[in-house]
């Protein structure tokens, strides 16, 4: 008999609903990590060829600055290894998002627009807890979360940054804040799709796709209106470029490291505001367009 | 003969309009692309003002490089619709079709650059001065010989659009994945993102050897009126030459090997 890591997770015991949302989120990403593993080990040529394909794609994004800045010795003022700093950043936050938000949790109005949201509606969960687990790859999705950590660490090896626990905690939280900003600016736009689900069906995918070609620019010769708008409506600034120079000091202001974060929670509070609006038409209009395609079942 | 054409402008003409019915979001991709080429000119701006030219480009060049890269963007990196009808299944309705199955998609491609050029391009290079980019070509006679370039360009990018959907069929390798790479490759390998000589002079010369300068960086320096048109020309031609002939050899080979059910 094959092994079924769906069968052979155990249902969660009352206690562990009990233990709260955290324990639920733990459980199933363990489950989840389960599944993934057996996708891997199910068809082992395709899922290399998807790892090597998110590596090659992921380091091709970043490898033309990287050869830009050997070029010219650093970027404006940036220096080779303060480039090769952001680059591993961006990388890493395109990593994290990739490991836990796969299977279209990221490119959030495919479910909507496909209809196939019912199948997170119709769990007895929380979707909050649904759309924080569900996409959870980390043996399949995470061949771009590696090239990132390894420029992070040739960056912060070579550049002799001073590491402080106090420096520490302002990257955790802004690298958070950066993967929080990406999501919200998916959701925010993905949530036409409830309005719109066939022409809205590919704009998470659109939005994130603008977001990952001028990730790894340096903005700082922008015109501060272009700037104020790349900060803001389109949150480019906030993937890599404004918390790296908050981190690496090139940006000294004391409130440089706070910026990304109090973007990613106004992002965030605006998302929440209009998918939660979505979801108020959704409950009246329904999905016509019903499509079982791309959820795993 | 005429009447052939007139097919081929039909499915060309539907791809066109068939833009505007099908999402009236795609004014986005175009967003993406002039704040891709705002950001670029920037960039240029940060790293080349006050420099010395660096392989005889000066800055004001390389913006109109930059400029004319994104204007000319779907040309300089030409896809077809292949990918989206193996995934779809339609590619089997496409065979059915008394019409030549290149034609029928460089036809559908043909079409949406059409409408490309109305909504993008022409609007992006009137644009120009506001961007502070001189946006003509280097001579009048860099004008017609870039026009022939861009068309040996797109030859080579369509052939190579072949072979990678003849070798999706034959290898059975996953479609989103191979288009990935591709898609990444062609960027970097191009110089249609940066132009090859402004990269460290070593991995310049060995990118522009590749077919895929031959789609972007070929053009777009004869364009600039830089490098040597005549070697530039012969290249592409040489690569059309080789891939057309594989393409058609590799889609013999795998035409009956193709399954399709539909995505």
């Amino acid at each position: 008999m094959v092994d079924n890591p769906i069968v052979d997770t155990p249902t969660p015991s009352v206690s562990a609903i009990r233990g709260g949302m955290l324990g639920r989120i733990l459980h199933l990403w363990r489950m989840y990590a389960a599944l993934d593993l057996a996708f891997i080990v199910a068809d082992l040529k395709l899922a290399c060829l998807y790892i090597v394909a998110d590596t090659i794609s992921s380091v091709a994004l970043v490898t033309g600055m990287l050869l830009l800045s050997e070029r010219f010795a650093g970027i404006g003022p940036w220096s080779q290894l303060q480039v090769i700093f952001m680059l591993g950043y961006a990388t890493t936050v395109s990593g994290v998002l990739n490991t836990f938000f796969g299977y279209n949790v990221l490119m959030i109005s495919r479910r909507i627009g496909r209809g196939q949201l019912d199948h997170t509606l119709v769990q007895p969960q929380p979707i909050l807890v649904s759309l924080l687990t569900e996409g959870f790859t980390p043996f399949s999705g995470s061949a771009t979360l590696f090239p990132g950590i390894g420029l992070l660490i040739w960056a912060i090896t070579g550049l002799a940054l001073p590491i402080t626990a106090g420096w520490l905690a302002l990257f955790v939280i802004n690298i958070l804040s950066s993967i929080a900003s990406v999501l919200a600016f998916s959701f925010l736009w993905g949530s036409l799709a409830f309005w719109a689900p066939r022409a809205a069906e590919e704009i998470s995918s659109s939005a994130t796709q603008l977001l990952d070609q001028l990730k790894s620019f340096p903005l700082d010769g922008l015109a501060p209106l272009l700037l104020g708008g790349l900060m803001t409506v389109v949150p480019v600034g906030v993937v890599a470029w404004s918390p790296c120079r908050s981190l690496l000091g090139i940006d000294q202001a004391p409130y440089a490291s706070w910026i990304t974060p109090l973007i990613a929670v106004l992002m965030s509070l605006i998302a929440i505001f209009v998918f939660r609006k979505g979801m108020h038409n959704y409950e009246r209009t329904g999905s016509q367009r019903y499509s079982s395609l791309g959820h795993r079942g | 003969m005429i009447g052939d054409l007139a097919k081929y402008w039909k499915t060309a003409a539907m791809a066109a309009t068939g833009y505007l019915g099908d999402s009236p979001l795609f004014v986005i991709d175009y967003l993406v692309r002039l704040l891709r080429v705002i950001v670029l000119l920037a960039i240029w701006r940060l790293l080349l003002v006050g420099r010395a030219p660096i392989e005889g480009l000066t800055l004001p060049v390389v913006l109109t490089y930059t400029l004319i890269a994104e204007v000319f963007g779907p040309q300089l990196s030409p896809r077809t619709n292949l990918e989206g009808a193996f995934w779809e299944g339609s590619i089997v309705g496409r065979m059915l079709q008394p019409l030549n199955l290149f034609a029928q998609f460089t036809a559908e491609a043909a079409g949406k650059w059409l409408f490309e050029l109305c909504v993008f391009s022409v609007p992006l290079l009137l644009l120009a001065p506001l961007l502070g980019v001189q946006p003509l070509p280097a001579s009048v006679p860099a004008a017609g010989l870039f026009v022939l370039s861009l068309l040996l360009g797109i030859s080579v990018g369509l052939a190579l659009d072949f072979v990678f959907g003849a070798l999706l069929v034959l290898l059975q390798l996953p479609l989103w994945a191979i288009s990935q790479i591709r898609n990444a490759l062609t960027t970097l390998l191009s110089g249609a993102l940066l132009p090859l000589a402004l990269l460290p002079p070593a991995v310049g010369a060995l990118f522009a050897w590749l077919p895929f300068a031959s789609m972007a960086s070929a053009p777009l320096q004869i364009y600039i009126g830089k490098g040597h048109t005549l070697a530039l020309l012969a290249l592409q031609i040489g690569w059309s030459l080789a891939l057309w002939p594989l393409a058609h050899w590799l889609w013999q080979l795998g035409r009956e090997r193709m399954v399709s059910y539909g995505g």
